[in-house]
């Protein structure tokens, strides 16, 4: 009987403590430090949280002492912080980094050596001049063209209970496990930028800088700062936080690549600061979309003045100062639980233009909650506020229209047409490994593949079928291109092309080596895992036999990404911006070592002695001579005219690959949401990915109380909401 | 090895089957599988006899006939339950016989227009406890799952016995330092954290292995990792049979440790395990299902009791159906198996059987 009940017990208790130890793990930092780090002379970090908050208070200490012992004295040491009269001349006294003495500049006085001596080793990339250097004839916008979003009727206050599947590894927003699904509270719906694209038009509206002007060389957007501007830490941003940004985001201490690349000095030419307001960023081409890539974050510099080796491990659980109006405090942070947001009672930007009326909850409570389904149930409580309705069977048959919390006036269910590229739900074919190395294979086994049955069964006609490798791009994406149709005999007919002719026993069709066509069908997804199940059954049809593995998201993703997939079915969420990228998945740089056109022969086929390059997002391993070329053109064209017809060419060239089957989007965004949460009039900006991107809702604390007494009552609300649609922003398709 | 049935275990085998209660179930649970072994005759799509002009096909078993072959104008695998309607349409003197459950556990029954998943359950359209989320039939994945269950279930029984029998003897017969650095590798061996190894050890299960070399492999990892527990109980019997005058006999004739093992002590430590077994089959049906339900256990879309309780729970409110076939079956099974268990117990106690000396 023990044997029985120790056996039995066995994988419950387990994952118990599986999860235990992941978070374990997380307080327990153990990633490695970069190799060049003389990881001896750092301090050690014993009894870490306590020495942290003394050194944190003797810094402040000091900085306030610093400061008043400047006033006092009236030097010109030039910390930014200190009101001195004389500034204004100091800085146009001298440009570059150090004067003829070899002191900094004062805009630079506050740097540490090493960032200092960075600065100085890419003296071209970082440069100070000064303020009479500023073109005279700059255009300088500053959005007031623009309509706010927002809602005059909004109420500040509440708390906004909302959930996260996993606990945060960190708190960190960059390095590793940093890219969790937590980080948009720190980032996507907290952070302000230098200047931020307005969600309801092709214009901007002022950010971190109040004003900005397009320079002549059509590279370079000047910004003059906000001078309101602060962290959450109360210290104002300064211009030279714009120099630390890419101190910090090219620091290798950081372990991110892809910051390390994104931020790097072939894209960024050059920052100029011209005074303690106003700065230039200079991109290394001229693109119809510049002020959007070009406005960065700051990174306050006084948080990271030791930026070193154990950069991961000190910051793991420390929020960095924000521009936003959320901050984690420590004790909110109840591990495996809870984080909880509070926002700051004077945020430097909460009654300005554009971000008056946002932003309205006072505290966000995200709880762990780590099945959908249960979540679920908890917002049916009424212990979660909103809840994502986009997957067909929580819209039809959990909570239908006729739903008695829907009937009764306490919920409303909320579709908007919103217009936005969708997430790339499609199959990638990994063209490296056979049988997918042959062309023929690949136009099978896209013939094979019926979605028009998964759309029309699975999710009820509500989702289109996706068409092309880049939708939602308006007049850069393809304007004819269709996916290929699910066709048993086109499927068979190009399998037959490519030796595959008879069918064996069980149906599946054999080549003459005997070799039965099989193929590994990879996901994450196991919430999609019926899609794949009507795709598998109807495949069999074709003769095709879809082995399917669906494992943990991360475990799927690595295996994606170093390539040992045959076929993955995955999304990568798209940017909302004015045209797609076909480098990161499409460009054999990607795809194979060494890079360039050496990977090619003469005849523009592949070498036999190049390495498959792992760790990048090229999943389907394209590396065609041609597609290359165009998609280098194309990164290098800056008139839009130009940039539509190769997004045209490119998206006909892969669609020609075939190595793509794209699935599904849909139009719209569906949601729930108790009637204690408010929505403008509109609902939200076009530009809307989902209910919180642009925090214009707020939370009625008094209506909740009066639904909560509804409720316990059964009696029925004013119900004058329900089921709502929202298609101000509907595109006939 | 022979075991042979002493008076004594035939006593026992004796008042076994006069527990009415136990006895009946083990019948019942045995015939079940048995059937199940042959479920394609009772739950399945493909039709048992066609007759089409002039010929008899009987397509259960063996390869699939391609539509074809019955004038129908496709090249996979026939649809019978359409055939049946074309056949009786055309009345030209062809019929098919179908199985009580014309379905299989994989295909998604999408005929009407507005299916799209959970159909309740229906004498009509013969689906007898209804369908899932794919419209597939829940009565053939209740079979089919039991099917891969129970063998599962009795290959874990046999493997881990083998296992700990072996383990457990040599441990309590030489005894000792053997005995001493043995037991200690078994309690570092147990404490292996099971699951980790069953999420690791499926993640990098290769794809293109067969289905049937996908579950035995999960079976040898559940295996490997569980068979400690009955180690320890066998140790103990064998230890307190050696020191009986049978083996201090047998010793004094002459005869080797291993015979001595296989031919004396086994038997009658044997008869104390035999207790446990029901309650390891459903320890093992437990675990698959939890590791089913977890999705770390057989491979989608194999047919199996966790993933349609992982299913029903989903979808409590829209398809009650789903979960309480699964429930239901989970718990007529494992309570029949704890009925059989209890009653070998009974049949086997030793206060009844024991001989001292």
């Amino acid at each position: 009987m023990n044997t029985a009940k120790k056996i039995n017990l066995h994988p419950f208790t387990l994952l118990v403590f599986f999860f235990l130890s992941l978070f374990a793990g997380c307080e327990d930092n153990t990633l490695k430090k970069p190799d060049s780090i003389n990881s001896g002379s750092q301090p050690q970090e014993t009894a870490r949280t306590m020495g942290e908050a003394d050194r944190e208070y003797i810094r402040e200490l000091a900085r306030e002492f610093a400061q008043e012992f400047r006033k006092e004295i009236g030097s010109s040491v030039g910390d930014v912080n200190a009101d001195q009269p004389n500034k204004e001349k100091t800085f146009t006294e001298f440009s570059g980094l150090l004067d003829e003495s070899g002191n900094p500049h004062p805009l630079l006085a506050h740097c540490s050596d090493a960032v200092l001596d960075f600065y100085l080793k890419h003296k071209d990339a970082f440069q100070i001049s000064s303020i009479n250097q500023l073109p005279k004839d700059l255009q300088w916008e500053d959005g007031s063209k623009e309509n706010e979003f927002s809602s005059p009727d909004a109420k500040r206050g509440g708390t906004w209970k909302t959930f996260m599947s996993d606990f945060p590894r960190t708190l960190r927003t960059i390095g590793p496990d940093a890219n969790g699904a937590f980080r948009r509270y720190l980032l996507d719906y907290n952070g302000v930028g230098l200047v931020m694209t307005h969600p309801n038009s092709d214009g901007y509206y002022p950010g971190l800088a109040e004003r900005w002007a397009l320079g002549e060389d059509g590279r370079t957007v000047y910004f003059q700062l906000d001078g309101d501007a602060r962290y959450s830490d109360g210290q104002p941003v300064r211009a030279s936080d714009f120099f630390f940004t890419f101190y910090f985001m090219r620091s290798k201490h950081l372990q991110a690549p892809w910051y390390n690349d994104f931020y790097g000095k072939d894209k960024f030419l050059k920052i100029t600061l011209f005074d303690e307001n106003t700065l230039s960023i200079t991109y290394h081409s001229a693109k119809p979309d510049l002020v959007e890539r070009i406005s960065i974050r700051s990174i306050p510099e006084h948080f990271y003045d030791e930026l070193g080796g154990d950069y991961l491990k000190k910051y793991q659980w420390v929020q960095e100062p924000t521009t936003g109006p959320y901050v984690v405090r420590k004790e909110d942070i109840k591990k495996g639980q809870s984080v909880t947001l509070t926002r700051l009672s004077n945020w430097w930007a909460d009654q300005k233009k554009f971000y008056r009326n946002r932003y309205n909850p006072d505290r966000i409570m995200v709880q762990v909650i780590r099945d959908p389904s249960k979540a679920f149930e908890v917002f049916l409580k009424g212990d979660l506020d909103m809840f994502s309705l986009s997957k067909t069977d929580y819209w039809y048959e959990k909570l239908p229209n006729d739903h008695e919390l829907v009937s009764k006036g306490y919920l409303t269910k909320v579709t908007f047409f919103n217009q936005v590229p969708p997430p790339s739900y499609a199959l990638r074919i990994n063209s490296s490994k056979p049988p997918f190395d042959d062309l023929n294979i690949r136009i099978g086994f896209q013939h094979a593949m019926n979605f028009d049955l998964v759309l029309k069964k699975i999710f009820r006609g509500d989702f289109e079928r996706m068409r092309t490798v880049a939708d939602g791009y308006g007049k850069r994406s393809h304007p004819t291109l269709q996916a290929r149709k699910f066709s048993v005999d086109l499927a068979t007919k190009f399998f037959a092309k490519a030796g595959y002719r008879d069918r064996g026993k069980d149906g599946i069709l054999i080549n003459d080596a005997g070799k039965r066509l099989s193929v590994e069908l990879l996901t994450g997804y196991k919430h999609l895992e019926d899609v794949l199940v009507v795709l598998r059954e109807e495949a069999k049809k074709a003769g095709l036999d879809l082995k399917l593995k669906i494992l943990e998201s991360t475990a799927a993703f690595k295996t994606a990404s170093e390539k040992n997939h045959q076929v993955v079915f995955s999304a990568f969420s798209s940017f909302v911006e004015l045209f797609p990228r076909f480098w990161e998945p499409y460009h054999s740089d990607n795809a194979y070592s060494p890079s360039g056109k050496e990977k090619f022969t003469t005849d523009g086929s592949l070498r036999s002695d190049i390495v498959v390059k792992t760790s990048t997002n090229n999943f389907t391993q394209t590396a065609v001579l041609e597609i290359d070329q165009l998609i280098d053109q194309y990164r290098m064209e800056d008139s839009l005219k130009e940039i539509t017809s190769l997004a045209h060419q490119l998206s006909k060239l892969i669609h020609d690959h075939a190595v793509y089957v794209p699935g599904w989007k849909k139009p719209w965004l569906r949601m729930g949401h108790w009637n204690w949460v408010a929505f403008p009039e509109d609902w939200g900006p076009s530009e809307s990915r989902d209910y919180a991107e642009f925090q214009v809702f707020w939370i009625d604390e008094d209506k909740r109380l009066l639904i909560d007494d509804a409720r316990k009552n059964g009696r029925k609300l004013d119900a004058q909401f329900g089921v709502r649609v929202y298609e101000k922003h509907r595109i006939n398709f | 090895m022979r075991i042979t049935l002493n008076p004594l275990t035939l006593r026992k085998l004796q008042r076994f089957r006069s527990l009415r209660r136990g006895y009946w179930s083990f019948i019942l649970l045995l015939g079940a599988f048995l059937l199940s072994l042959c479920a394609e005759l009772v739950v399945n799509k493909r039709a048992l006899i066609v007759y089409y002009e002039g010929e008899y096909f009987f397509p259960s078993y063996g390869a699939q006939i391609p539509g074809d072959q019955f004038g129908l104008d496709y090249s996979y695998e026939t649809n019978y339950r359409e055939l049946k309607q074309i056949f009786h349409h055309r009345s030209e003197g062809n019929w098919l016989l179908l199985p009580p459950v014309p379905y299989d556990p994989y295909e998604m029954d999408y005929r009407e227009t507005d299916s799209t998943g959970f159909s309740p359950p229906s004498l009509e359209s013969r689906h007898l406890l209804g369908t899932d989320k794919t419209e597939r039939d829940v009565l053939a994945r209740l079979v089919y799952g039991f099917r891969i269950t129970f063998a599962f279930a009795l290959g874990y029984l046999f493997l881990t016995y083998l296992l700990a029998i072996v383990a457990g003897s040599v441990l309590g017969y030489f005894g000792g330092k053997i005995d001493m650095f043995g037991l200690r590798l078994v309690e570092v061996w147990s404490n292996v954290p099971f699951l980790y190894m069953v999420i690791i050890l499926v993640s990098v299960m290769p794809g293109w292995w067969g289905l049937t070399w996908q579950i035995s492999s999960l079976l040898l990892i559940m295996v490997l990792f569980s068979w400690t527990g009955m180690t320890y109980y066998v140790r103990s019997a064998v230890y307190k049979e050696k020191a009986k005058d049978y083996v201090a006999a047998a010793q004094v004739i002459g005869a080797g440790s291993g015979r001595i093992i296989l031919r004396h002590l086994l038997p009658n430590v044997i008869s104390t395990l035999v207790t446990f077994a029901p309650f390891t089959v459903a320890a093992a049906i437990s675990s698959i299902t939890a590791l089913d339900f977890l999705g770390y256990g057989l491979p989608a879309p194999t047919p199996s009791w966790g993933e349609l309780l992982k299913q029903g729970v989903n979808n409590l409110r829209i398809a009650p159906w789903i979960v309480s076939s699964a429930a239901g079956a989970l718990v007529l099974t494992l309570t029949l198996v704890t009925f059989v268990g209890e009653a070998i117990r009974e049949a086997f106690d030793p206060k009844k059987f024991s001989t001292y000396q």
